[in-house]
């Protein structure tokens, strides 16, 4: 009963889709877009599952004083504030209560201030240090262990090179129309194979778990 | 805490009250929270210098920020998921109190009911936390899990399978017009019937060779294995390539970031 | 001098008046004299196929008088009515040239532009010429119903892919239960596994697993949750620390299911605490920012990444580089390879990560099924094959079989 009823639901469900793609009906649709709007919403409780391991998580290093507990209250006082700026705001009359958006914007300009002066300044410099972990992983790429990696390794030199004026504008030239050539002709059968195998292989997997074949995900007892 | 540690975050903490106060004074006449302000650029440029930080190694203003970082964004998504989702989608359908509490446009229907089993199916994913009924979870799992993998499995099987077999005919007799012809009109350039024979010949091995190398079930000996050996040469000069193309996109976001630095934050014109 | 000038005034006014006169005569004349242009012919409205109704097609033969003739038709204006008698409702137009209209109805009942469904339409197309006044009406054409479909007919390519690659499935599947010995080549990335758990054992140190930024409605995030089942057996008989950060709470939900189910099945059941799968964020570069100083912190003997990855792939997978752990990865996010490939030990290559879990489990029913993907790819071949010799003999019967019509 415990196993039984998921994986009944998930047949159920799972045939359900299927079978709605090739009806175009009305009534098909319709519970379509039902069932997708349940899935945001169900997806809305699921997060407060995981803010709750957030906080408990959290919680127990301050409890148990792990190592760097104190960063961990850095994490619960920046939720809690974030959040109490979040839900609160001022209405388009100055009225302070549960507001988040009016036609003039957001209610609560904490709110955008930490979002444009914590969350997207922090975001765009983790983005920007692919430039250095790019540069240390051609750095590993360019210690050519066998045939694979040499290949590898010449093809993306070819592609980076491309535009190098130092060499002259005959091996810009030729350097140009090799990697144009890398770019579209074997990087597209590449990426066919690769989509094929991959397509193959999550229709496999989707086809396992609708019928009750995978159960990996579900757990046992 | 070591002493050479503690220095270093004086400096630090002195490094950032004075640009604080001269970002203070700058934006003072411009801005109408100058002070607000000035605080707050500054607190953006001591957070990209502490994530950058972490290039060095991992220490205390990294482990601010990360933690920082998690707390705020978590919250981000709470809020933005409570109000575009429970506000936006289900209070207006389940409850005329509510959305007048909330201020938002009660939708009336007469299918507004079948709302209550999401928040039915909600509330037994809540139930994960008991210790005894835990397992009443996997229901709203299983409605997740089923309905996405038929969804996935039709989409997926129509656009990696048969969109991609049906895109793998190309013609490999590209305007042929017979031997003589082709031998006759030989040429390198880019429009050259050459050219474009070569390419479809190669993109139609290339994919053959590179399905033959995900097959499991047999071994890759003889003519197979060849065939797959010519697959994966395939794959590694697509990575390569894929590597090469990468890199300069990656450099654009540093030069980004840099600028803010310099810019924004120091005020020089660079 | 006064009176000359109101003299000369009045005489420019109805100087000025009478061209006025004279213009308005001649564009009018112009729109009065344009004679009616034929009407249109052999209309035929129907309804149209493969949708959920509230939908018709109107066909026509133009007007005579349509480029040619007369040369004086401008557009076509549909109109529509529940009843030949009651009054005709402009429903669109097209202009000249045109002999097709389809009249989509939007689904809100109270709109001037809802088709009912299942409701006797009449339609009339009127020639129209530059002056509205003047057009000439077919006959009306009707009565005419629409219809929802409950099968897409353009659809039959996919439900024949579904049938066969179904069909495949259960086969070896049934083949597979009855005992049948079924190889499978080796994977270096799958055996490396079993080593590396049984390294981080050794070091004393804790295995890490990254499901990425898939959520549980996923693929490739499903097929990661077998994985873990299995690495978290192992994980729980070799009594090794595990760490487990989520970047979706539902994500976060099943793996705590999984892990702990397979704490049970190793019989350490007590063994087991949810804290050690937990949720950070749902934010891409502040769930990268926490998985890193977690790698720096705690030093994992092997970090594990099987799910889907996106830009953060290289920043995670060198940061575990620098941490000296031994990295496994897989994903069918095809951009995100080649920096695995050059960052990790051994890389599991698109399909190859729905392949792991049959791998890491040699259930006879899951190479069962692995033996059916391969069976599909040698469809694939085959038709490839056959498309291309049909492409390039202009056989486009064969080729238009693969075509999904929307």
């Amino acid at each position: 009963m415990k196993r039984q009823i998921p994986v009944f639901l998930v047949f159920i469900f799972g045939v359900f889709m299927v079978f709605q793609y090739f009806s175009p009906h009305e009534a098909s649709e319709w519970v379509y877009k039902f069932l997708m709007d349940w899935i945001y919403i169900i997806g809305i409780f699921a997060m407060a599952l995981g803010i709750w391991s957030l906080i408990h998580v959290s919680y127990d290093k301050i409890k148990h004083k792990r190592h760097d507990w104190g960063y961990s209250v850095v994490t619960l006082a920046a939720l809690f504030i974030m959040t109490f700026f979040g839900i609160t705001g001022f209405n388009e009359n100055g009225d302070w209560g549960f507001y988040f958006m009016t036609q003039e914007g957001l209610t609560n300009p904490m709110f955008l201030n930490f979002f444009n002066y914590i969350l997207v300044p922090i975001e765009t410099t983790m983005f920007s240090l692919l430039a250095f972990f790019i540069a240390s992983a051609a750095y590993r790429a360019f210690r050519a262990r066998n045939v694979l990696a040499s290949m590898l390794l010449v093809s993306a030199l070819i592609v980076m090179l491309r535009f190098n004026p130092y060499f002259g504008d005959a091996f810009a030239f030729y350097m140009n129309k090799t990697a144009a050539w890398l770019l579209n002709v074997p990087n597209m059968a590449a990426k066919r194979a690769i989509l094929i195998g991959i397509g193959l292989g999550m229709v496999g997997t989707a086809l396992k778990v609708v019928l009750g074949i995978e159960r990996g995900y579900m757990g046992k007892g | 805490m070591k002493r050479s540690t503690l220095i270093l975050m004086g400096l630090v903490v002195i490094v950032f009250a004075l640009s604080w106060i001269f970002k203070a004074i700058s934006f003072h006449g411009v801005e109408e929270h100058y002070v607000l302000q000035g605080f707050l650029v500054t607190l953006a440029a001591f957070l990209t210098l502490s994530i950058m930080s972490f290039l060095y190694r991992d220490n205390p203003f990294y482990k601010f920020a990360e933690h920082l970082f998690v707390g705020i964004s978590a919250a981000f998504w709470m809020s933005m998921g409570f109000w575009s989702t429970i506000v936006g989608n289900l209070i207006p359908r389940l409850s005329e109190g509510l959305s007048n509490f909330f201020k938002v446009h009660y939708i009336p229907g007469d299918y507004n009911i079948f709302f209550y089993i999401p928040v039915i199916l909600g509330i037994l994913l809540l139930m994960r936390l008991s210790r005894n009924y835990g397992w009443i979870s996997r229901w709203s799992l299983a409605f997740i899990v089923g309905t996405t993998a038929g969804l996935n499995f039709i989409r997926y099987l129509r656009s990696d399978f048969i969109n991609q077999v049906s895109a793998t005919y190309v013609p490999l007799l590209v305007d042929w017009q017979g031997i003589g012809h082709f031998f006759s009109n030989l040429s390198l350039s880019a429009s050259g019937q050459f050219i474009m024979m070569l390419a479809n010949w190669v993109i139609f091995l290339g994919v053959m060779c590179g399905i033959i190398y995900f097959f499991f079930s047999k071994e890759h000996t003889g003519m197979f294995g060849r065939a797959s050996r010519v697959g994966i040469w395939i794959l590694m000069i697509t990575f390569g390539a894929s590597f090469g193309y990468t890199v300069m996109g990656r450099i654009s976001l540093l030069v980004g970031r840099i600028t803010f630095l310099f810019r924004d934050w120091m005020g020089l014109n660079i | 001098m006064r009176y000359i000038f109101v003299i000369f005034s009045l005489v420019l006014l109805t100087f000025s008046a009478g061209l006025a006169q004279v213009d308005t005569l001649g564009v009018d004349s112009i729109l009065l004299n344009i004679a009616p242009p034929s009407p249109i012919s052999n209309l035929t409205v129907y309804d149209k196929a493969n949708d959920h109704g509230h939908a018709l097609i109107l066909e026509w033969t133009p007007s005579p008088d349509d480029g040619a003739g007369m040369n004086t038709v401008m557009l076509y204006e549909i109109f529509r009515s529940e009843s030949p008698d009651s009054p005709f409702v402009n429903v669109g137009s097209v202009p000249l040239g045109n002999s097709r209209y389809d009249n989509i109805g939007i689904l809100e009942k109270e709109s001037r532009d809802y088709i009912p469904d299942n409701t006797d339409l009449y339609y009339r197309v009127d020639a129209v010429t530059i002056n509205p006044e003047v057009r000439a009406s077919s006959e009306v054409f009707g009565p005419v119903r629409s219809y929802s479909n409950w099968f897409h007919r353009g659809r039959v390519p996919v439900l024949l892919a579904v049938l066969i690659f179904g069909g495949l499935m259960m086969y070896f599947v049934t083949v597979a239960r009855k005992g049948a010995e079924l190889y499978v080549r080796p994977l270096a990335g799958i055996s490396a596994v079993d080593d590396a758990i049984g390294r981080a054992t050794e070091m004393g140190r804790p295995i890490l697993y990254i499901f990425g930024l898939g959520t549980a409605d996923m693929i490739s995030t499903i097929a990661s949750f077998t994985i873990l089942s299995r690495v978290a057996k192992q994980v729980a008989e070799y009594q090794t620390q595990l760490i487990v950060p989520c970047y979706d709470p539902i994500v976060m939900t099943v793996a705590q299911e999984v892990v702990k189910s397979s704490y049970l099945d190793a019989g350490h059941p007590d063994a087991y605490n949810d804290d050690m799968v937990f949720y950070i964020t749902t934010n891409q570069f502040a769930y990268v920012a926490a998985v890193n100083g977690i790698m720096l912190r705690e030093l994992p003997a092997t970090n594990i990444y099987m799910g889907k990855f996106y830009a953060e792939s290289l920043i995670l997978a060198e940061t575990g580089a620098v941490a000296g752990s031994i990295q496994i990865a897989g994903t069918d996010e095809v951009g995100q390879l080649p920096f695995f490939i050059i960052a990790c030990d051994y890389t599991l290559i698109g399909e190859e990560l729905y392949a792991a879990s049959a791998y890491l489990g040699r259930e006879p029913i899951m190479l069962g099924s692995l033996k059916a993907q391969d069976y599909a790819k040698a469809a694939v071949i085959i038709l490839s094959i056959l498309g291309i010799i049909a492409a390039n003999f202009g056989l486009t019967a064969f080729t238009n079989i693969f075509k999904v019509l929307d």
